[in-house]
C-alpha cells in the first residue's frame, strides 16, 4: 500500500518534488492522525454527554436557565 | 578644419581636395569609434554606464551580487547589499492538493527574520493548518492562543498553530507568520495570525492570533505545513519572504 505524499519546495534548487513519506515522516503522520481521531472522539463524547444531560433536565421540567438561576450554569 | 557640433569630430572643409577624402573619412571614422567606446564602455553581461567627470566619457559599472541594490557613494552609483528594511521573496506557489504535508526546505540563513503568508488556504474538510520547524515533531513547541473574546489559552505540544478551522469552500482567508531571528542559537518565537471564513457561517470572519514558541536552538532551514486531520489541502497559495 502506498504511503501519503509529501511535497517539498527546495529553495536551493527551486524545484518542487513530491514523494512518498519516509519511515520517520510516516510515523509522525500516523501519530498526528491518531491524535486527531482521539480528539474527535473526545469531542463527540462530550457533545453526546451534553445532549444527554440536557435531555435529563428537560425530563425533569428544567432548563439551562433554571440551572443558571441556581448559580450552576 | 571643420568639426561636428556635439563631439568635435574633424570633417573635410568645403575647399578640401578630393584626393584627401580617404584620409578624412578614416580620421572621422576613428573619432566616431573612440567616442562611441567612451560612451559605451560595457564589456560584460549586466554592465551599466554612468557619466564620469570627463565630458563624453562614461564609466563602466559591473553588475553587483545577487540581492544587491543600486545606491550612491561619493557622488556616483554603486551596487551594495541592502542595509535594512528589505523583503526578498524566497518562495511562492500553490499548496499541493494531492497531499496534506508541504515543506519548504534549504532556506538560506542570509536574512534576519522569515515571513510566511498563506492566502485562501483550505483543506478538503474544515480543518486546522499547523506548522513544524526543521522536521522536528518532538515536544518542542508551545502555543498561546489569543481570541477576540479576550480568552487566552496555552498548550505545549508537538506543533505550532498557524491557521484555525476555515470553511472548506470559501477562499478569502489570509494567514501570516513571522519567525524572528530564525538563525539564532536560541529558542524561537513564531508570531502568527489568521482571518478566515468561519467554518459554520462562511460569511462571518474568524480571526485569531497565536504566540507560538519552540525550544529548537538550531538555525531554521525548513518549514513544514500540514493539516491536523491529515486530509489534503484543497486550495491556497504560499509565500515565504526573507526579511532584513
Amino acid at each position: 500500500m502506498s504511503r501519503p505524499l509529501i511535497v517539498e519546495h527546495n529553495l536551493e534548487t527551486n524545484e518542487i518534488d513530491e514523494r512518498e513519506m519516509n519511515d520517520a515522516e510516516y510515523a509522525t503522520y500516523l501519530k498526528d492522525k491518531a491524535n486527531f481521531e482521539s480528539l474527535q472522539e473526545k469531542k463527540e463524547e462530550a457533545e453526546a454527554a451534553k445532549a444527554a444531560a440536557k435531555a435529563k433536565l428537560e425530563a425533569l421540567g428544567l432548563s439551562l436557565n433554571d440551572l443558571k438561576a441556581l448559580g450552576l450554569g | 578644419m571643420a568639426t561636428t557640433t556635439n563631439y568635435g569630430w574633424t570633417t573635410p572643409d568645403d575647399t578640401a581636395l578630393v584626393k584627401d577624402g580617404a584620409a578624412a573619412i578614416r580620421t572621422l571614422g576613428s573619432s566616431i569609434d573612440t567616442t562611441t567606446k567612451n560612451l559605451n564602455p560595457s564589456t560584460t553581461l549586466g554592465d551599466i554606464e554612468y557619466r564620469s567627470a570627463t565630458a563624453n566619457t562614461n564609466t563602466r559599472l559591473a553588475i553587483g551580487s545577487t540581492g544587491n541594490v543600486l545606491t550612491v557613494s561619493g557622488g556616483v552609483p554603486v551596487w551594495s547589499a541592502p542595509t535594512g528594511g528589505s523583503f526578498t521573496e524566497l518562495a511562492s506557489g500553490s499548496l499541493p492538493t494531492n497531499a496534506n504535508n508541504f515543506t519548504i526546505s534549504s532556506i538560506s540563513g542570509a536574512y534576519t527574520d522569515l515571513r510566511i503568508e498563506l492566502s485562501g488556504a483550505r483543506v478538503t474538510t474544515d480543518d486546522n493548518i499547523y506548522l513544524r520547524l526543521n522536521g522536528n515533531s518532538g515536544s518542542v513547541y508551545f502555543a498561546t492562543d489569543f481570541e477576540g473574546s479576550g480568552v487566552a489559552d496555552s498548550t505545549a505540544g508537538t506543533t505550532c498553530r498557524l491557521q484555525g478551522s476555515t470553511d472548506s469552500a470559501t477562499g478569502n482567508g489570509f494567514t501570516y507568520a513571522i519567525i524572528l531571528d530564525y538563525t539564532g542559537s536560541h529558542w524561537k518565537i513564531i508570531r502568527s495570525a489568521f482571518m478566515v471564513p468561519n467554518a459554520s457561517t462562511p460569511a462571518n470572519a474568524r480571526g485569531q492570533s497565536y504566540l507560538n514558541g519552540s525550544t529548537i536552538t538550531d538555525a531554521i532551514t525548513s518549514i513544514n505545513f500540514y493539516t491536523e486531520s491529515t486530509n489534503n489541502f484543497s486550495a491556497g497559495t504560499y509565500k515565504l519572504y526573507g526579511v532584513k
